[in-house]
């Protein structure tokens, strides 16, 4: 017997799963029916609404059990009943998943009750067994493991005939038993939690899991009759446009459907299961808070993907994702209008902390709602498997990410929001009808997966705040106009970085990540940016190789993790020049548009980017002079820039006469290598050392003075760059790329502090960019170009790898290591003294367990007997502040005990005790 | 429709036009900045206190002057650049007798030549075929595209000798030479012509453009070199009234030739040779920047050493003579400046020796100095060097033709050595067609020059990683690199192209 490859939606070996009758003929009318369509996408909302709202009253009622019984029982049977709840759900969320398969085939649930059965008492019977070692391992009593045996065959069979009632479209009886549970809880499950305990209250759970099977398993009434009529209308006008008399899903199709919400549940439950085991106690207990809230979200939102299933079609996914959106914002709404007050309100002031998380990772279970009803429509519309095949990496992905950043509970939520985003992107990718999809070409696939690796890279590339964060972070915290006028009067840079991080600490918090996701974001899109610049100026090997160097450039991922103006005045620079070239070639209103927004965005990121727009306003002269750029047009939006900039000139004055007149100086880490003095003016070899930063990143001394001695090789590269680079936008771009950085070195010639790379690292991305380019256009042959550019990436790699591991990096300054080992050791009542005095800001950051803090120059307080004093110490390089802190320790020295010194990067701490 | 496989039929890729009149100021203005960035680098070197071992020291400082006056002698030269602008002959279309010497080439070669220069316009025009190989397809090939055909009896002077007995057999009041492999333009008389409007003007040179220059790494490299000297040097040359005559793509005046005696047989630079006579009498030259004739550079490295042999050998020979001249002082400079570049591969040779002998032996030639302040000083002058070479040469002088160029220092040093014993060279003709296969022998001294770098560069690792010797290295690795770029081409079994071939369709 052969067999033909058919399509199974059409071939007759299948049996019809919805009816038989024909598609329509005639294409109905277009705004006819674009009414029926509104019409259609309105009421399918509303049975939406009507269940999620069943939903959300079980998931409020469950609640009300819990916080009964919390005031019912002592703390102790309470948190026994919370166990078992945990225990519950556990069992309860992975044989969810089987509800997707049903909703999908209804008739799936009949066929499998019985296995189902056999499966979850199996379970049960496991967990009886184990009962009394299973509890002495978990501090439970074996009553309620057995009370969680009990309801383990509850939990597929409960999954399989919801799911069973969403695929028929009952949604009365659905709603009925997704009522049932915390109706039986609230009655019957108070009373037990009165008169027996966490033990009655967990019968009680069970019962209501049972009554909720029971309701569910019902003989269909008269509302069954209503809803098929329903469904059957509904059959008529959505099943038609799919093209033809719909078929019942095949076997595999379910079965990936069911894998597919399987791992949708470990996306949204492994946060919680490695924080527990990767936080410290108090840590992992913020983020279960932090889980709970996050959990009401996706909670809310568990039954719209099931009721989308079985009704594939443009207007059921339109309803279903107008409700999940809407839930979603309105769970981070909820959020949003007091974070720390709803925590305090709900789970103890204890927790209000955890309020700075909550509204992104409310936002992150919303994300999850709605990758969830993109999910259910790939699996209604035959692409589980694409399906399967974007959230097994998206889930990999959590997991490397949890780890990577679950050093507190702020971590372990932006790897879930970072993931949850990323399987939006991707399921949507999928999951949209092909009018909205946007047709993906190969290469875009290659940068976005260059730039996937880029943001990892950026993510495990982690270190601790630095001191200008610090006092960043200082600053955002305050008002805004408080903010801008501290600014104005003691600070020295432009404010916009300011008003993004202020943005930032309100919508994310002030954890470490959190503060560093505008660099995140900014050092990240540069790749995409890049390659569809360098793409644009030279072509596409340019762009491609531009994005692989840009994804592992060490500078760009050093600054993707510090919470400063940095990496996005690289975005900044580059879409400036960018935009300049795509003028000088003939571009309309958009390249000016996107020129004035860059250069201005530019100034008000850094003073330095006026020398960018300086350069390039030199290249609008020549160009003007050679007719390239008409005369007018140019006038014309050189005003505008003009007019956007000046507001930032009275603020600068403002600043630069305060600076002047506190005769405020400036301190900066020693990182220049061990030839360059610091203060010196610049001199050749600090070009040098600037320029291997720019290319290679910061290393340690030694590397550097090691590097710098091979400057031969750079006389190399001038002799390799004879005859090349005349085209004229590869001359802008060296203009731009070099002018800042000689302006600057002219500059510290008087004041040698501003020559150092940061202050015009706009360069960085053009470097890379003219860098690419050499490398695409010196050879012809692709194997010789992939060959050199894997070369050159692996050098820059190596760089990367040696400016983050290497603890002699000068530009580590590891307060919060320091920190974090005092804190372990340290007591209420003990002090933590350090110098210079502007370490205040980030000890302040680190310093958060209530331990007195005093800088150095305001004397060396005496601590009670018994107590300890943490001497922290930074800047040892600089003689004043070694000075300091040596006759500290010699007084200290005198007077107590030294019971320990520490070291870590750049920071010396001794402890003392009285 | 038909595809041309010669190279010589296709359009030139290259424009030997000067720059127009707004970058020229840019570029006089960078020619000036580089004076004072030279004089500051010289007043820091030659501080008492800069002399570490005294033999390198004066070695480098020898090599550094050298370089200086090389250098400032480009930028002096092309800073005099004039604005071409073509004038038409003035008088009745005169007569022209067309010199094409030939050498055992093969008719597919010379064939072309001559059939374009049967159809030059602007002036009654006689080909003469001047055969000093004794081919007889040579003959009928001239029989067939209606030349006249002149063999000698006797073969001496070569070249010069040929076309001097050509000059007896013949008597247009304007000759033309023509390398054999170059293919004139069919205007190529009406563009120059009008230079001899002029009666001072003895010749008018054009450019000796390489058709072939995408056939692999040596011809392009070598038309690097070529692009630079008849770009801005030979446009500078023009303005100085000191273009000597290339041998090839030239009208002389044949007054102007029989008052210097013809072409000088005793020097294997005739051409050069010529010239001085010429300006010592008083003769006026011209350079017309126009492609006028497409030729064939050497395609292979045995070819090209060739070449550089018979040109350093002669210029180096030509420099007494251009000393003991009577030229204007200018004229004299200039044919100084050319011939003296021959000895240019010396300094390459005593940049290589430095960190051989630091390595070895610890000696360097510069004392209490730091990187810094050496960078401080020299950087600013050598980048601005090759920006202003890169700027003036129109971006042809590239990498590789630098390369080829430094690999080639042996060439200038044999030949030094040659010249000062006194040993005659003898006239060789560059071959015209490439030959395939590894060519190690003809990069032989470079290689060895590669093997005792690498070898000191490992054994000054082996010995010591600090600072000093990881620069030594890295200067090592510098001349490395820039040898190994230029021998590679003769290692390689085939050429490598530098374009992908595409052959130009033409009507037919």
């Amino acid at each position: 017997m052969t067999t033909t490859p058919t399509d199974h939606r059409t071939t007759t070996t299948h049996r019809p799963r919805r009816h038989t009758t024909p598609p329509p003929r005639r294409a109905p009318h277009p705004a006819r029916s674009r009414r029926e369509s509104a019409v259609r996408v309105g009421r399918l909302a509303g049975e939406q609404l009507a269940v999620a709202s069943g939903q959300v009253g079980a998931g409020v009622g469950n609640l009300l059990f819990a916080l009964v019984a919390a005031r019912l029982l002592a703390p102790s049977a309470f948190a026994e009943l919370a166990a078992f709840l945990a225990l519950y759900l556990l069992i309860h969320v992975p044989a969810g998943s089987l509800s997707a398969g049903s909703a999908l085939s209804p008739e799936l649930a009949a066929h499998a009750r019985r296995r189902a059965l056999i499966g979850g008492a199996a379970v049960g019977g496991a967990l009886a067994v184990l009962a009394v070692p299973l509890g002495a391992l978990l501090d439970l009593s074996p009553l309620l493991l057995l009370a969680a045996a009990a309801a383990a065959p509850t939990a597929p069979l409960l999954a399989l005939d919801r799911g069973r009632l969403y695929g028929l479209g009952r949604r009365t009886r659905a709603v009925a038993s997704l009522l049932a549970e915390p109706a039986v809880r609230l009655t019957i499950g108070v009373a037990f939690a009165a008169l027996v305990g966490a033990v009655g209250g967990a019968i009680a759970v069970v019962a209501a899991g049972w009554a909720a099977l029971a309701v569910a398993q019902l003989p269909p009434g008269e509302t069954a009759g209503r809803d098929a009529a329903e469904r059957t209308r509904f059959d008529r006008t959505e099943a038609a446009p799919r093209g033809g008399a719909a078929a019942a899903p095949s076997r595999p199709q379910t079965g990936l459907a069911i894998a597919a919400f399987l791992l949708l549940a470990v996306i949204q439950n492994q946060d919680v299961l490695f924080a527990n085991a990767l936080l410290d106690g108090d840590e992992a207990g913020r983020f279960a808070v932090l889980s709970t809230l996050g959990g009401a979200a996706a909670f809310a939102t568990t039954t719209v993907p099931l009721m989308l299933l079985p009704r594939a079609g443009r207007d059921a996914l339109r309803a279903a994702l107008g409700v999940a959106v809407v839930l979603g914002l309105a769970a981070v709404a909820v959020v949003a209008v007091t974070p720390g007050g709803l925590v305090s309100l709900v789970f103890g002031g204890r927790y209000e902390q955890v309020g700075a998380l909550a509204v992104p990772y409310v936002l992150a279970m919303a994300l999850l709602g709605v990758a969830r009803v993109f999910v259910a429509h790939a699996c209604a519309g035959d692409r589980a498997r694409r399906a399967v095949l974007v959230l097994a990496p998206v889930a990999l992905l959590h997991l490397a990410l949890i780890v990577a950043l679950g050093d507190d509970a702020a971590g372990v939520a932006t790897a879930t929001l970072i993931s949850t985003t990323v399987l939006t992107a991707g399921t949507a990718a999928i999951a949209l009808p092909r009018p909205l999809a946007v047709r993906i070409p190969r290469e875009a696939v290659w940068v976005a997966a260059i730039a996937l690796g880029g943001l990892v890279l950026r993510l495990l590339a982690t270190r601790g705040i630095w001191l200008d964060e610090a006092t960043e972070i200082h600053q955002a915290q305050m008002p805004m106009s408080a903010m801008l006028e501290n600014l104005r009067t003691i600070d020295v840079h432009p404010p916009l970085h300011h008003i993004i991080l202020w943005g930032t600490v309100r919508l994310l918090g002030t954890g470490e990540l959190a503060v560093r996701v505008p660099s995140l974001i900014a050092a990240t899109a540069m790749i995409p940016l890049i390659y569809a610049a360098a793409r644009d100026i030279y072509d596409r090997r340019a762009g491609l190789a531009a994005a692989v160097l840009a994804s592992v450039a060490p500078f760009a991922v050093w600054y993707a993790d510090e919470a400063r103006m940095y990496a996005v005045f690289m975005v900044f620079a580059l879409l400036a020049v960018w935009m300049q070239v795509r003028i000088l070639r003939g571009g309309g209103a958009g390249a000016w548009i996107g020129y004035v927004v860059a250069a201005a965005a530019l100034v008000y990121t850094q003073y330095f980017g006026i020398l960018f727009v300086g350069t390039q306003q030199l290249a609008f002269a020549v160009a003007l002079a050679r007719g390239a750029v008409p005369l007018r047009r140019y006038l014309a939006w050189s005003a505008l820039l003009v007019l956007l900039v000046a507001p930032l000139v009275p603020f600068a004055l403002d600043q630069f006469s305060a600076n002047e007149s506190a005769g405020r100086g400036f301190q900066q880490p020693s990182q220049a290598g061990g030839s360059v003095e610091p203060g010196a003016a610049p001199g050749a070899y600090a070009a040098l050392t600037n320029l291997a930063w720019a290319v290679l990143g910061y290393h340690s001394n030694a590397t550097m003075t090691a590097l710098a001695a091979m400057w031969p090789l750079g006389l190399l590269l001038a002799l390799s760059l004879l005859g090349r680079g005349r085209s004229w936008p590869t001359m802008l771009v060296v203009a731009c790329a070099l002018a800042p950085g000689v302006a600057l070195f002219v500059l510290g010639q008087l004041k040698p502090f501003v020559f150092e790379v940061r202050y015009f690292i706009g360069a960085v991305p053009l470097a890379l960019m003219l860098i690419a380019r050499a490398l695409t256009s010196w050879a012809r042959r692709p194997a010789v170009v992939a060959g050199a550019c894997a070369a050159v990436a692996a050098i820059m790699g190596l760089g990367l790898a040696d400016q983050q591991l290497n603890g002699s990096n000068p530009r580590v300054y590891d307060f919060k290591s320091a920190l974090s080992r005092i804190e372990a050791r340290a007591e209420p009542g003990d002090v933590i003294v350090f110098t210079p005095q502007y370490l205040d800001h980030v000890v302040a950051y680190y310093e958060d367990g209530g331990l007195k803090m005093q800088p150095l120059d305001d004397g060396l307080p005496a601590p009670r007997r018994g107590h300890k004093l943490f001497l922290l110490a930074s800047f040892q390089d600089k003689p004043q502040y070694r000075s300091a802190a040596q006759d500290a320790v010699r007084k200290l020295s005198r007077r107590h005990e030294l019971v320990r010194r520490d070291r870590v990067p750049q920071i010396l701490t001794w402890e003392f005790r009285r | 429709m038909t595809t041309i496989t010669d190279t010589r039929l296709r359009r030139p890729a290259w424009s030997a036009a000067g720059p127009d009149s707004v970058r020229r100021r840019w570029i006089r203005l960078l020619l000036v900045a580089m004076v004072p960035l030279a004089l500051f680098y010289f007043a820091w070197l030659l501080q008492p206190d800069r002399i570490g071992n005294p033999v390198l020291y004066v070695l480098l400082l020898g090599a550094e002057l050298f370089n200086a006056c090389q250098a400032l002698g480009f930028w002096w030269t092309c800073s005099r650049e004039r604005p071409w602008r073509r004038s038409e002959w003035n008088d009745l279309p005169p007569a022209v007798d067309v010199f094409i010497p030939v050498y055992d080439e093969p008719v597919a070669v010379v064939e072309p030549t001559v059939r374009a220069a049967s159809e030059l316009t602007g002036a009654e025009v006689t080909v003469h075929v001047l055969d000093d190989g004794d081919s007889d397809e040579i003959a009928e090939m001239a029989r067939r595209t209606r030349a006249r055909y002149i063999r000698r009896a006797e073969h001496e002077g070569a070249k010069a000798g040929n076309i001097n007995n050509a000059l007896a057999c013949t008597d247009a009041p304007f000759v033309m030479v023509l390398d054999c492999d170059h293919v004139p333009e069919q205007h190529f008389l009406e563009a120059t012509l009008g230079c001899f409007n002029d009666d001072r003007v003895a010749f008018a040179q054009t450019p000796q453009y390489y058709a072939n220059w995408d056939r692999g790494e040596v011809p392009a490299a070598a038309w690097g070199q070529q692009a630079l000297f008849f770009g801005p040097i030979a446009r500078g040359k023009d303005g100085h009234d000191a273009m000597f005559c290339c041998g090839t793509n030239v009208v002389f005046r044949r007054v102007a030739l029989l008052d210097v005696g013809g072409f000088p047989t005793e020097s294997v630079t005739e051409d050069f040779e010529l010239s001085i006579a010429l300006h010592e009498r008083g003769w006026r030259s011209r350079y017309v920047p126009e492609v006028l004739a497409h030729g064939l550079g050497p395609e292979d490295m045995a070819s090209y050493v060739g070449q550089q042999q018979r040109w350093s050998r002669g210029c180096l020979s030509a420099l007494p003579t251009v000393l003991r001249s009577s030229l204007p002082l200018r004229q004299k400079v200039q044919y100084a400046l050319s011939a003296s570049f021959f000895l240019s591969g010396w300094t390459v040779l005593v940049y290589m020796t430095f960190p051989v002998v630091r390595l070895v032996t610890g000696a360097q030639p510069l004392a209490s100095t730091t990187a810094d302040q050496f960078l401080g000083h020299f950087a600013p002058y050598f980048g601005l060097s090759l920006l202003a070479v890169t700027v003036l040469g129109g971006g042809a002088y590239t990498f590789k033709a630098f390369a080829l160029q430094a690999a080639s220092f042996w060439i200038h040093v044999q030949s030094t050595v040659l010249t000062v014993l006194g040993r005659r060279g003898s006239f060789v003709v560059t071959p015209k067609e490439g030959v395939e296969g590894r060519q190690p022998r003809a990069v032989a001294p470079a290689l060895a020059a590669i093997a005792v770098l690498l070898a000191v560069a490992g054994y000054g690792l082996l010995r010591d990683r600090d600072p000093a010797t990881l620069n030594n290295v890295a200067f090592a690795s510098l001349h490395i690199a820039v040898l190994l770029a230029g021998v590679v081409p003769a290692l390689r079994r085939r050429p490598l192209a530098m374009v992908a071939p595409r052959p130009h369709p033409v009507p037919t």
